[in-house]
């Protein structure tokens, strides 16, 4: 049976979101105002879709026939810049409730919370965030540094997968260290899915002689 | 107890210092907040106020209204 764009949409939209959010739901933490959760949600599906990039990065054959490569980079473009732009806010929208509530300032928050060195999960977490930025930037300066230093894109895109697949790994880290609602349900299904993600990039990049053989199908001699 | 869980504490130690009756401690091994004396709460909320990551939920039930200079 053949995957149709239809079938293929649904297994994403229910793979990258409507299981992010059910766990989000089953995560044995006490829910809090609208704002913060809308807020946590936010963030969660944001994680989702970036790992669910991996999956739109030429790894499956399936979807670059159903949709098309130029359809396929579009979308890969378009809900990478988003869902960096809700993580590199991530610290921002942490402290933003406070605005709302008496308390510790919001910029007194920013300032404690980024400055807790002796914590593991907030240095992985600022390290996470400068990765992210470089990953950003570097796509959005691609044609200007594939001229300046005069490489291939075939080797950008691996520079890119490889910072990709290494602020995957830590982001996780970060996540399962502080996160709320990463705990054993949601931290381990995002692991699987980065799992499976850098296992198919890896695959894509790994030299020629390593790759399956091509398959005979459609092949007359 | 009335801090129901702490939940992606950093660490920063501002609830030990902002509560008023020495319930919260930092765990050595953890480097997170623990509590170290629930008997001794007053349900004040300083350290949920002044905790920057806002990782400490309250019992509902338990809960005093928060009393703020403006109303
Ligand atoms: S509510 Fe007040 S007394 Fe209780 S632990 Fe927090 S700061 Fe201390
Ligand atoms: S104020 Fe919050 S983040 Fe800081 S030590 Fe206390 S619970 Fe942890």
């Amino acid at each position: 049976m053949k995957p149709t764009r239809t079938r293929l949409a649904f297994a994403a939209a229910l793979l990258f979101i409507g299981l992010p959010l059910l766990l989000f739901a089953r995560a044995p933490v006490p829910s809090r105002t609208l704002l913060k959760d809308s807020l946590s949600i936010l963030t969660i599906l944001a994680v989702a879709l970036l790992l669910g990039q991996f999956f739109l990065a030429r790894t499956i054959p399936a979807v670059q026939r159903a949709f098309k490569p130029p359809r396929v980079q579009a979308l890969h473009r378009w809900i990478g810049y988003g869902a960096i732009t809700v993580l590199l806010l991530h610290p921002f929208l942490i402290v933003l409730p406070r605005y709302f509530e008496p308390g510790v300032r919001p910029l007194d928050a920013l300032v404690t919370m980024l400055t807790s060195f002796d914590t593991l999960g907030v240095l992985l977490g600022l390290a996470c965030w400068l990765l992210l930025l470089l990953l950003a930037l570097t796509s959005h300066l691609r044609m200007r540094l594939i001229k300046r230093f005069r490489i291939s894109y075939r080797a950008w895109r691996g520079f890119h997968a490889l910072l990709a697949a290494g602020f995957t790994g830590l982001a996780l880290w970060h996540a399962i260290e502080l996160g709320r609602h990463t705990g054993w349900l949601l931290g381990g299904f995002f692991a699987l899915l980065a799992i499976a993600g850098i296992a198919l990039l890896a695959r894509l990049y790994l030299p020629e002689r390593h790759r399956p053989a091509p398959q005979a199908e459609g092949l007359h001699i | 107890m009335t801090i129901k869980s702490i939940h992606g504490c950093i660490g920063c130690g501002e609830c030990v210092q902002s509560c008023p009756c020495d319930v919260i401690r930092l765990d050595p091994s953890s480097g997170k907040a623990v509590i170290a004396y629930p008997e001794d709460c007053q349900i004040c909320h300083l350290c949920r106020l002044y905790c920057p990551v806002d990782a400490i939920e309250m019992s509902p039930e338990k809960t005093l209204p928060v009393i703020t200079p403006w109303g």
